[in-house]
């Protein structure tokens, strides 16, 4: 049977391996996706607390849940503390940004030799059909 | 003027996909605008519990101080007290913040934060309604499309 010639045989293994890398990526790229949205849920968040903490008078109380202990904080260190995650939040998006990226040109090259392996596989089993 | 130039064009594009295509299309412009109902519906219950916090601010603003009071400790257990210094009032500002403000400040923050909630919730409903459009011409082609491939 025109199948089971060993060449293409290969190919179709080959195939299957490339295939599977594919489908990697892609699961991968989505899970960016997840932990971009949820960084910049958190970001929008801390940009409030921020403005409102920008808001108040020096002398202004300002308390912070840790548990289930409300602890008074400085106004000063409240504001630098969620100044400084909203920097560390902004470094993380900006480079799950560059690896989306760099994840999407590795996916598009593999959908390319993913797509010759298939004409590949096609034109021989055609041929062998043919002779 | 822009948005129906807009509309024509998109409906032109839809004209040119095939069949699979634009069933895909389709598909995908249901799913946002299911996302963006969904979002609408959260802001919607987001500017409700404002309101409630902002008509109970109200209300305790109205109390004297000593007044007899029940304090919940549970959800079924509640003590007996006595209302303290109702001036001052504790907000919940996110990531495990909260700021002490007097009574009129708390009433600030909630209007501000209402404020801020219509204005999203108008944006979000004129984004879906767009998406809405689209997704309805998708429809209607498509149905056009596939009586034309039926009848062929």
């Amino acid at each position: 049977m025109a199948s089971s010639s060993p060449a293409i045989k290969d190919l179709q293994r080959d195939l299957e391996a490339q295939a599977n890398i594919l489908s990697k990526i892609q699961k991968d790229i989505s899970k960016n996706h997840q932990v971009r949205k949820q960084y910049t849920i958190q970001l929008g968040e801390n940009e409030l607390v921020l403005k409102e903490l920008d808001l108040l008078k020096e002398d202004a109380n300002v308390y912070k849940l840790i548990g289930p202990v409300l602890v008074k904080q400085d106004l000063a260190e409240a504001r630098a503390n969620v100044r400084k995650r909203i920097e560390y939040i902004s470094a993380e998006l900006k480079r799950l940004e560059g690896t989306l990226q760099d994840m999407e040109d590795k996916q598009n090259s593999k959908k390319e030799s993913v797509l010759k392996l298939q004409q590949k596989i096609e034109t021989l089993q055609s041929g062998k059909s043919n002779s | 003027m822009a948005a129906k130039g807009a509309a024509l064009s998109a409906a032109r594009e839809m004209e040119r996909m095939s069949l699979e295509q634009l069933k895909a299309f389709k598909e995908q412009s249901d799913l946002e605008v299911n996302l963006l109902q969904d979002s609408l519906n959260n802001i919607r219950t987001a500017a409700t519990r404002l309101e409630l916090a902002s008509a109970a601010l109200q209300d305790l603003s109205l109390r004297p101080r000593g007044k007899q009071m029940l304090v919940p400790l549970t959800a079924s257990l509640y003590v007996p007290g006595t209302l303290d210094d109702a001036d001052k009032v504790l907000i919940d500002v996110g990531t495990g913040y909260f700021i002490e403000k007097t009574m009129d400040e708390g009433k600030d923050y909630c209007n501000r934060k209402i404020n801020l909630l219509k204005s999203n919730f108008d944006e979000v409903v004129e984004v879906t309604s767009k998406k809405k459009s689209i997704a309805d011409e998708a429809g209607l082609i498509l149905q056009a499309k596939l009586r034309q491939a039926s009848t062929s």
